[in-house]
């Protein structure tokens, strides 16, 4: 068997003592971030990415991976236990989670959402393992002009998920197209908007515009709204009911199944399954009415389904080298920082790091429900540290990660210019997630273009004359029209003002 | 005078302006042909293409109107952006220790409450905090105060 063999050799590259413990640490400041509201993942990993320069390829991987799903478990314990999302991925389960606590259900809330993560994230990773290899056979097949369009039908599906008019969206990604074209031409050297910096010369590092974007404009936000706290509910037992129990399984099943088909699509991921499923179950419940007063489905449907969303969205950025959100963008950058350009190749020529990454993300998810259920106390207490405290620490965490990405200061600068350009972003409601992805796949896309163009001397419909991109390009082409349907617009709509409310 | 100031067509106004300045910045780059693309072409192309999604947003959103744009507060964002730039011109020249004072401070006095004692417990935990994880766990190589450590 090849698949075993490749997951021995995965298991043997994560269970070495570095790889635990950065594992563990990378769980550890995930759950913290994840416990923490202003702050999330994608700040926090981009906050982190110079520190990963210092570690081995697996090591860095394997940490980043653990705070994006770690992030996911910590999220869930603010929801139920103070009303505030860690993460947006966990709003939906304030709605039932909060209630189950006010009911005195807490500690039984805690435990179904984290026994439920643990069982989507193995289902999740279970599907990683089985999916990557076929998916990857076919990626070795793609020529400059596939890559391209996989790389538009990603984008496109980015925009379906921003919230917002899909016209701001579809802007968004194309600025940061525009910005992403800043630097040397890799083709004639020539500099472009460069402005005579020689800092610029290596084109804009994505990590600052993260930190920018995701960090300091929600900081200010934040600090705006002048955020308070509510007292923390104490929790009791952990154990559910053995009601709870039958009627919780049934919920985390249909949950992980949405999230994984959610986390694997472009564009898709955790917030997206976690809404999803909480609809589903409000859907198909006998008794819809007791949604909103603490029913068990609305917490173990969400939470199972945000972590298997987590976990399946690794499928493209593994195997096409193509991320599916935000997160994934920065994985990318991790993987160029190491010098591993990712794609296919990856799992042929690193299989090391490729099988031990999915292995130390099982391994993950199990310290998590350790970290997260008897700990449960100590996250409480981090709830009560007010936010003016955490603002100012943010702050000079991204400053000095920002400084030591090249030890220069002109990427501080750059961090505070992200930031007022992420406030601006934020005021008009634009999405920042686009803007990120165009960003990375930017200078990707367009070496693509332009070597399926001299491939094709200059003819455009090499696009659709290739029957893998012309595919792809009618999956793009399809997710435009549908978009633009007014019924599926009515129900878009609907659904992010769910969220918003 | 309500649609001038609505998100979208502010929106648009940004992609406008992103535009024009891309063309503008972009002029010298030589365009080359479809086969042989010089630097130029592909900017060119996304210019336009950002020109023409702005006008669209901004002249549907002169139709529509739309949700008005919030009021900003100045003080966090100034604060904020002030203390990062302070931060980046101290910390080559006098060490990561003044420039953490000098952040943590003026960020502080961006939020609506600044109490002095808070703020000095906040630096001393953080200074401990970053010269443990950085200077020390990382073994960056940072002066903590220049010349002295």
């Amino acid at each position: 068997m090849d698949l075993l063999a490749n997951l021995v050799i995965g298991m043997k590259v994560a269970l070495s003592f570095q790889n635990l413990l950065y594992a563990f640490v990378g769980c550890m400041v995930g759950t913290l971030i994840g416990v923490l509201p202003g702050i999330g993942p994608v700040a926090t990993i981009a906050m982190l990415l110079p520190i990963t320069f210092h570690l081995p390829p697996v090591s860095a991987l394997i940490m980043l991976a653990g705070i994006y799903y770690g992030a996911q478990y910590g999220g869930s314990t603010t929801s139920i236990l103070v009303n505030l999302p860690g993460e947006a991925s966990s709003v939906v389960t304030c709605i039932d989670g909060y209630q189950m606590a006010r009911n005195g259900r807490a500690g039984a809330a805690l435990s179904i959402s984290a026994l439920g993560s643990f069982f989507a994230g193995t289902v999740g990773t279970i599907i990683i393992v089985l999916f990557a290899q076929p998916l990857t056979e076919m990626a070795q097949k793609f020529g400059p002009a596939d890559y391209c369009s996989l790389m538009a039908l990603g984008l496109v599906a980015a925009i379906v998920l921003a919230s917002g008019s899909v016209l701001k969206a579809i802007a968004m990604v194309f600025l940061g197209l525009l910005i992403g074209l800043v630097g040397t031409d890799v083709n004639t050297g020539a500099q472009r908007f460069t402005f005579d910096i020689p800092e610029l010369s290596d084109g804009i590092d994505f990590a600052p515009v993260a930190m920018g974007l995701f960090g300091i404009a929600e900081i200010v936000v934040n600090l705006e709204r002048k955020m308070s706290r509510s007292g923390a509910i104490k929790v009791s037992s952990l154990w559910p009911t053995r009601e709870e129990t039958r009627r919780a399984w049934p919920a985390v099943l249909r949950g992980t199944t949405i999230g994984s088909i959610l986390g694997v699509l472009p564009g898709g991921g955790p917030t997206l399954g976690a809404f999803s499923a909480y609809t589903l179950e409000k859907k198909i419940s006998r008794n819809p009415g007791q949604f909103g007063k603490g029913a068990v489905e609305g917490v173990a449907a969400p939470e199972s389904a945000n972590n298997a969303a987590a976990q399946t969205s690794f499928i493209p950025m593994l195997t096409l080298g193509i991320p599916s959100n935000a997160v994934m963008a920065l994985m990318v950058g991790a993987m160029i920082i190491q010098g591993i350009q990712p794609g296919p190749e990856v799992m042929t020529k690193k299989p090391d790091l490729f099988w031990g990454m999915i292995a130390s993300m099982w391994i993950g998810n199990l310290m998590l429900v350790v970290i997260n259920l008897p700990m449960i106390g100590m996250w409480v207490k981090l709830l009560t540290v007010p936010y003016r405290f955490l603002a100012p620490a943010i702050l000079l965490f991204c400053s000095i990660g920002a400084y030591s990405l090249q030890n220069s200061t002109f990427h501080v600068v750059q961090v505070a210019m992200f930031g007022v350009l992420g406030y601006v972003f934020v005021r008009l409601g634009c999405e920042g997630a686009p803007f990120l992805l165009g960003l990375v796949l930017g200078p990707q896309m367009e070496e693509y273009f332009r070597r399926a163009m001299l491939l094709s001397r200059g003819d455009p419909s090499v696009f659709i004359q290739r029957p893998i991109s012309l595919g792809l390009l009618i999956a793009t082409a399809v997710l435009l029209i549908l978009m633009a349907l007014p019924s599926l617009r009515k129900a878009r709509e609907e659904a992010f003002q769910e969220e918003e409310a | 005078m309500n649609r001038l100031l609505s998100k979208d067509f502010l929106s648009g106004v940004l992609f406008i302006a992103f535009g024009l300045a891309a063309l503008w910045f972009g002029r010298n780059l030589a365009p080359g042909t479809a086969v042989r693309m010089g630097p130029g072409y592909v900017p060119h192309m996304l210019s336009y293409i950002m020109l023409f999604l702005g006008l669209i947003i901004a002249i549907v959103a002169l139709y529509t109107g739309g949700e008005r744009v919030e009021t900003p507060q100045w003080r966090p964002i100034t604060l904020v952006t002030i203390g990062i730039v302070v931060f980046a011109l101290l910390f080559e020249t006098t060490g990561m220790f003044p420039a953490l004072v000098a952040l943590v401070l003026i960020a502080s006095f961006g939020g609506d409450e600044f109490k002095l004692t808070e703020v000095i417990a906040n630096i001393v935990v953080l200074t401990i905090l970053c010269i443990i994880v950085f200077k020390v766990g990382l073994g960056m190589n940072i002066a903590v105060i220049n010349g002295v450590w």
